[in-house]
């Protein structure tokens, strides 16, 4: 039997009030998102909503949420489904295929690591302007299809993996890549599970890059249209956060499902993506 | 075939070493071609080309480019005084926020002990914010922030403390901002210490307590030491991300950079003068410049992290 934890009374006295205040600024968003806009207006504030949920139905005439969503998941989907594959295929080469220069190329993926993609912006938006892919849906993708720590991650499982099973496979006249399909990507399914977890937070969450290379509600995703909201109708907050909550609620309901696994995955990394 | 492959070598043998070589080589390369052409065409030769760029005057919309030698350089050091407030103010964000949130994310690790109760639900509470978008979230804290109506300034009021202008006070808006950044980031510094925590055998701190010691005497001399390589890790990751931070000035000040340019970062002055006002030779320069930082501190990342690699 464990001894019982020291001080658990005087843990929790600190622990439950800082997480609490951690917790706060979402307990808000749904608060203002239910509210009246007069209560809003009131000082001191109302710390409990007036339940006015036609709030959500009246965003709704404000911005085109349908369209917008449709984007996110688009430009979401894509970037994930790239990402896992450029990293399964470059992570399998790295671990178990022997070629010449192999060394001097996962040394260019360690150089990559150190290139802040901020330094990044004003080449790429030039490249891609001339590419004609502004204002896209490749365009908030493609450009990310990659991901260095997706390499390491999945180098790293497959080194795991038994070489008997390559080499019975292989008597089997199995190549790389059917083995690969079948039966080694198959076993590195956490790995992958990881990958796709932050890149779609990633995704989902994306800003910066498709505020600059996006123009219109096209194709803009959803984060984009919110701040785009919250700079001509600031004086709408209930609204407003009606809109946040909506456009966070996937990432909540991701995060509830699956804690454990992407907070290991950030861990063991300290980046997202 | 590889030339020094003997040519009695037993058939199994020769099996397994010979196959990688020749045919598979270009087999390892089309495996490495998708990810590769990725990371070349979008990281390392925009990386590259950046500096070749910091060296045109070139306006993205008459997009004609004029060379101009290191004129970019010479303006951005030497005369842009909107630079060097850029620069002292990141500097101010990263001396307060990263310190603020190393230290909340270390005091939660410990609160949160393995053996806590509850502890999940409570860590997902301080993790939450790092995976929740940030527009989303700013939106909500500027009305929290906000000196009229908002729940801080309540809450000062009721404590009679002074009630500061926050989001809309050039002295305030910077602290603001540090706030909501230390909320958005201490759940990683807290589950990375947690990590940390996990990988110091239980026993070390076991016997320091039956030797008499007290837990603040336990941690400063036992767990504090260990978790040396935790904390360094976790001193790099904040330093280059909390000099990168755009997106929450953005969306505090409206695009604006605050009144008098009062929360200005480096970050968001290159995304201003790139896509506000469209100078990509100067935000190549400002690229540049912002780039040689992140190496320096890489750089002193890794003398340091070499020399305290031991512990782990």
């Amino acid at each position: 039997m464990r001894r019982r934890l020291p001080g658990l009374g005087l843990r929790y006295l600190l622990a439950v009030p800082l997480a609490a205040a951690f917790l706060f600024p979402f307990y808000w968003m749904l608060v203002l998102s239910l509210s009246r806009r007069d209560a809003i207006l009131s000082f001191p504030p109302n710390l409990w909503p007036q339940w006015q949920l036609q709030n959500y139905v009246e965003v709704w005439r404000f911005v085109n949420w349908p369209g917008l969503f449709a984007n996110t998941v688009v430009t979401t989907a894509g970037r994930v489904v790239l990402v896992l594959v450029t990293s399964t295929l470059a992570g399998y080469a790295f671990a178990s295929m022997r070629f010449a220069g192999k060394a001097a190329a996962f040394g260019l993926v360690l150089a990559v690591y150190m290139v802040p993609t901020e330094v990044t912006l004003v080449p790429n938006y030039i490249t891609l302007s001339r590419l004609g892919w502004l204002d896209t849906y490749q365009v908030q993708f493609v450009p990310l299809a990659a991901s260095v720590f997706g390499i390491f991650l999945m180098r790293q499982y497959f080194l795991t993996l038994p070489k008997d099973l390559w080499e019975a496979a292989q008597l089997d006249g199995c190549g790389h890549l059917r083995y690969l399909w079948s039966i080694a990507a198959p076993l590195a399914r956490p790995a992958l599970v990881t990958i796709a977890l932050l890149q779609f937070i990633e995704g989902w969450n994306a800003f910066l890059w498709p505020l600059i290379v996006t123009a219109t509600d096209r194709v803009r995703p959803l984060q984009v249209g919110l701040a785009a909201f919250s700079f001509t109708d600031s004086t709408r907050p209930e609204l407003l956060a009606a809109g946040a909550f909506m456009t966070t609620l996937p990432i909540l309901v991701v995060f509830l499902i699956a804690q454990r696994q992407l907070v290991g995955g950030i861990a063991s990394t300290g980046i997202r993506g | 075939m590889d030339p020094s492959t003997p040519l009695t070598r037993s058939p199994v043998i020769s099996r397994r070493a010979s196959r990688p070589f020749g045919r598979s080589s270009l087999g390892g390369y089309a495996f490495l071609a998708p990810a590769f052409v990725v990371l070349l065409a979008f990281l390392l030769i925009p990386a590259v080309w950046v500096f070749g760029l910091s060296l045109f005057r070139w306006d993205l919309i008459a997009n004609n480019p004029t060379y101009v030698g290191l004129a970019n350089f010479e303006r951005l050091l030497l005369r842009d005084d909107l630079w060097w407030q850029a620069v002292r103010q990141t500097v101010y964000y990263t001396a307060v926020s990263v310190p603020a949130g190393m230290a909340l994310g270390l005091l939660l690790a410990l609160l949160l002990d393995t053996r806590l109760p509850g502890r999940h639900l409570l860590r997902g509470a301080v993790f939450a914010p790092y995976v929740t978008p940030f527009v989303a979230t700013i939106v909500i804290w500027i009305w929290i922030f906000n000196p009229d109506y908002g729940v801080l300034n309540a809450a000062l009021g009721a404590l009679h403390l002074p009630r500061p202008g926050w989001t809309h006070s050039p002295d305030w808006i910077m602290p603001s901002i540090i706030i909501y950044g230390v909320w958005q980031h201490t759940g990683l510094n807290l589950v990375i210490y947690l990590a940390g925590l996990a990988n110091i055998p239980a026993e070390l701190q076991e016997a320091a307590r039956v030797d008499g010691a007290g837990p603040w005497r336990v941690f400063w001399r036992i767990t504090w030491p260990l978790l040396s390589p935790t904390t360094y890790f976790l001193l790099f990751i904040n330093l280059i991300g909390s000099f990168k931070v755009v997106v929450p000035v953005y969306v505090f000040t409206g695009n604006t950079g605050g009144a008098d340019h009062a929360a200005e970062t480096i970050g968001f002055y290159l995304y201003q003068q790139a896509f506000a006002f469209f100078h990509a030779g100067y935000a190549g320069a400002i690229s540049v410049a912002f780039f040689v930082i992140i190496l320096a501190v890489t750089g002193i990342q890794m003398r340091f992290s070499a020399r305290r690699v031991f512990y782990t």
